[in-house]
């Protein structure tokens, strides 16, 4: 695995055609999945999708290849949504804003569904989107992290940049909200 | 059952699958799991919610990793552009300098000898010396950060 990131490091450094060629095909889904549900939108997921691989082409030689190269791709892509939204100044329910620091948690309104929840009712609709949808942000975005991509917690510590501790704090808050809104919607 | 069982059971049944726990402690939880049917269905509906994250489809775009190949591809295509430029200005700014540093003794004799010459006291030629040395560095500066600026405003203004 090592010796596959350190391949991939030098591939970057050279910025080989082919190997990005087929790093846009491998990480497709997982980016583009994590970026609709950082910015629950499905044209911003794909421009910043795009912006992210531009990115990645532009500054290939800092990936160092001692984390795995999906940590270092999301830390891209979470730095672009979050630049955009200080540049527009977003202010939304779903901003990254971490509710025990900042805003206080909120939750959608019962009657009026977010960008999210529309996104995925006009694709498909499961009770675990209806589920996702009722949780903020930052704790959904942990929760794809951890349970969706299997990133180690300390690698996710590294796309967030935040320390250990707050990633524990938001999994285990995720993980129950996560669970209650399961619970709700199968009541 | 006490309520710091159940506390500690459904702390340990998120910690288990969170950051993961030791072999006591799965023993206790296990031991637990079978007395208490409140935790087991905590337990269960932990499971359950995980499972479900994890198999969750997701609709691609149709087109997008060919689109974004594209974009890539011109993207490189422009930095090879650029590339000898900007090899031939850190090839000059090397230059430059390299002859600077061979030529400081004679150039601070030359502005010793015309201090002289014109009676200007030696702080001033002394500053005439630095700015001989400080001024064409900082144009160059200028202008790497004027050919940045520019570049920033037109990937901004493609994207």
């Amino acid at each position: 695995m090592a010796d596959d990131n350190k391949g991939l490091a030098q591939g970057l450094k050279r910025r080989d055609p082919d190997l990005l060629d087929q790093l846009i095909e491998q990480y497709q889904y997982r980016l583009f999945r994590y970026l609709l549900y950082l910015t629950s939108s499905r044209e911003r997921a794909e421009d910043f999708f795009q912006e992210t691989w531009i990115r990645v082409l532009e500054r290939g030689h800092q990936y160092d290849g001692k984390y795995k190269f999906e940590a270092w791709l999301f830390r891209i892509a979470r730095n672009l949504v979050i630049d955009w939204q200080r540049q527009k100044k977003v202010q939304s329910l779903d901003a990254l804003i971490d509710p025990e620091e900042g805003a206080p948690m909120e939750f959608a309104a019962l009657n009026q569904p977010s960008p999210l929840h529309l996104v995925l009712t006009a694709e498909e609709k499961t009770d675990v989107h209806a589920s996702l949808d009722r949780i903020p942000t930052v704790y959904r975005e942990v929760l794809v992290l951890r349970f969706q991509e299997d990133l180690g917690l300390e690698e996710i510590a590294g796309v967030l940049a935040a320390p250990l501790s707050t990633v524990k704090s938001r999994l285990y808050r995720g993980l129950e909200a996560l669970r209650g809104a399961m619970q709700g919607g199968a009541a | 059952m006490s309520k710091n069982l159940h506390g500690r059971a459904e702390k340990l049944i998120a910690q288990e699958r969170i950051e993961g726990i030791s072999q006591s402690e799965h023993h206790w939880l296990a031991a637990h799991l079978r007395e208490c049917p409140v935790c087991t269905q905590v337990a269960q509906q932990t499971t359950a919610a995980l499972r479900a994250l994890r198999g969750l489809p997701f609709p691609l775009p149709a087109g997008l990793a060919e689109r974004t190949r594209f974009r890539v591809q011109l993207r490189a295509q422009e930095m090879r552009e650029r590339e000898p430029k900007r090899r031939l200005l850190w090839i000059m700014c090397i230059m430059s300098w390299a002859l600077g540093i061979a030529t400081a003794p004679y150039v601070w004799r030359a502005f010793e000898w015309a201090g002289e010459r014109l009676g200007v006291p030696r702080l001033v030629w002394e500053m005439g010396f630095g700015l001989w040395w400080t001024i064409p560095a900082l144009i160059a500066a200028a202008v790497v950060l004027m050919e940045n600026l520019r570049l920033t405003n037109e990937n901004d203004q493609s994207d």
